[in-house]
């Protein structure tokens, strides 16, 4: 089935299954910063950003994704590389898998309209760190958020 | 395995000829759909998504009822500042739902129809009252929320009908809330959670109805009749509330698992909707 929707900013038409998920879509077009964690939408490690709002790629049907605007940590990086560079200063990461994910949900903030320490804990506590760094990764989405 | 046919129509009618084949379902966010898809649980020849059905979303009020479309998100419910205001109840439940990403994909009419007793939402939407609207081609019907629920991920649905709103009738005088308990992660479903409501007499002091309802604690929400009938006629006053949610344990039925034992999920269905009650009067 032919699926168009917006992908980092460009106009895509695919031909693929519908019941496919969007995170195996995507990988599928070496776009491979988005990781696989849990697989059951719990971790966020899969993140992308859909109409502005996060979503778990693991658990999303690409049929769903019809007309809509979506990005992946590559578009992301390209699009808003303060951002990145908040991550990079504050060290908000160890072994980097959760990275893209906490990344895509910290882009996707504006969506819970999060702005004070409490609300950005609360708003990025869906995505988990096994290395629990967690305390860089909110100084990075704080920093990114004062400066913006 | 054969694939999947993937419908998307743009109105409620359109909605309801796609469905006429045995083993078609509708999707909304389609968190719970791929999950059991993903692990075959389910395998539907025919799915009809209904995101392109714009007249099953939004949020709407009126002086007596507020009306929620079927497609309308967790994270629209959430962040709606009538809801917050008429049913804070509904509206925290709604916000503590899995993750920001669950709330943002998550459909309340797809939650409904998925049936699983952890739910946050049926309890805090019983509590208040609300009616489901259902459609399908041979007609349209209301049922309660409280008489919707047969059984662990079982409704009184028929594969053919379709959620199309829930209505929430607005009541003077009347208060509510909606707090869980999970010992895990903050994204897991809860142990527990406990929706109450009151409503007070012309007096503003005297609880005139009552409602509590659980889930996590039984194959489906559960009403604590008792402890509302407890309540009826009192003040609230603490001892009337602690006999309340004293009530509570023989109302629930709770089962060993992760979440903790049967014993233990009892006390904490009685605990919170002590707190849960507290929080009304509060409110």
């Amino acid at each position: 089935m032919k699926i168009n929707f917006s992908l980092n900013g460009k106009e895509t038409e695919l031909d693929v299954d519908p019941m496919a998920v969007a995170l195996d879509v995507v990988r599928g077009l070496s776009l491979t910063g988005t990781k696989e964690g849990c697989g059951v939408g719990v971790c966020g490690a899969c993140t992308i950003m859909v109409n502005g709002s996060p979503v778990s790629s693991c658990i999303c049907l690409v049929g769903t994704l019809a007309d809509k605007d979506v990005w992946t940590i590559e578009g992301i990086a390209e699009k808003m590389p303060e951002l990145i560079d908040s991550f990079v200063e504050e060290e908000g990461m160890q072994c980097g898998i959760c990275t893209p994910g906490q990344i895509v949900a910290a882009a996707a903030i504006e969506s819970v309209g999060a702005s004070n320490a409490e609300e950005i804990k609360k708003y990025m506590a869906g995505n988990l760190c096994r290395c629990t760094g967690y305390q860089t990764i909110l100084s990075a989405v704080e920093d990114h958020l004062a400066v913006n | 395995m054969q694939s999947t046919e993937f419908m998307i129509p743009t109105s409620v009618s359109e909605a309801l000829d796609n469905i006429s084949r045995e083993d078609a379902i509708f999707l909304g966010g389609g968190t719970s759909t791929a999950l059991l898809y993903k692990t075959r649980m389910i395998e539907p020849s025919r799915v009809v998504w209904l995101g392109k059905v714009s007249e099953l979303k939004g949020i709407s009020t009126s002086a007596t009822t507020v009306r929620i479309g079927s497609t309308t998100t967790m994270a629209e419910i959430a962040a709606n500042r009538e809801i917050a205001r008429l049913f804070p109840g509904v509206s925290a439940a709604a916000g503590v739902i899995g993750n920001a990403r669950v709330r943002a994909m998550a459909t309340m009419g797809g939650a409904l129809a998925h049936a699983d007793p952890r739910q946050d939402l049926p309890p805090a939407l019983i509590a208040v009252g609300a009616t489901v609207s259902v459609n399908s081609s041979s007609g349209s019907r209301e049922i309660p929320l409280k008489e919707f629920y047969e059984g662990f991920l079982e409704t009184v649905l028929s594969p053919d009908e379709l959620v199309t709103e829930v209505s929430i009738p607005i009541r003077s005088n009347q208060r509510s809330s909606y707090l869980r308990y999970t010992p895990t992660s903050e994204g897991d479903y809860p142990t527990v959670g406990s929706g109450t409501s009151l409503i007070f007499g012309p007096d503003g002091k005297t609880i005139e109805a009552a409602t509590a309802v659980l889930c996590g604690v039984g194959t489906v929400p559960i009403l604590a009749d008792e402890a509302a009938r407890i309540l009826i006629g009192s003040s609230g006053d603490d001892t009337t509330l602690q006999r309340a949610a004293e009530a509570v344990r023989n109302a629930v039925d709770p089962q060993d698992d992760e979440r903790g034992t049967a014993d233990y999920k009892r006390e904490m269905a009685s605990v919170f909707t002590y707190r849960s009650l507290k929080s009304c009067l509060n409110s």
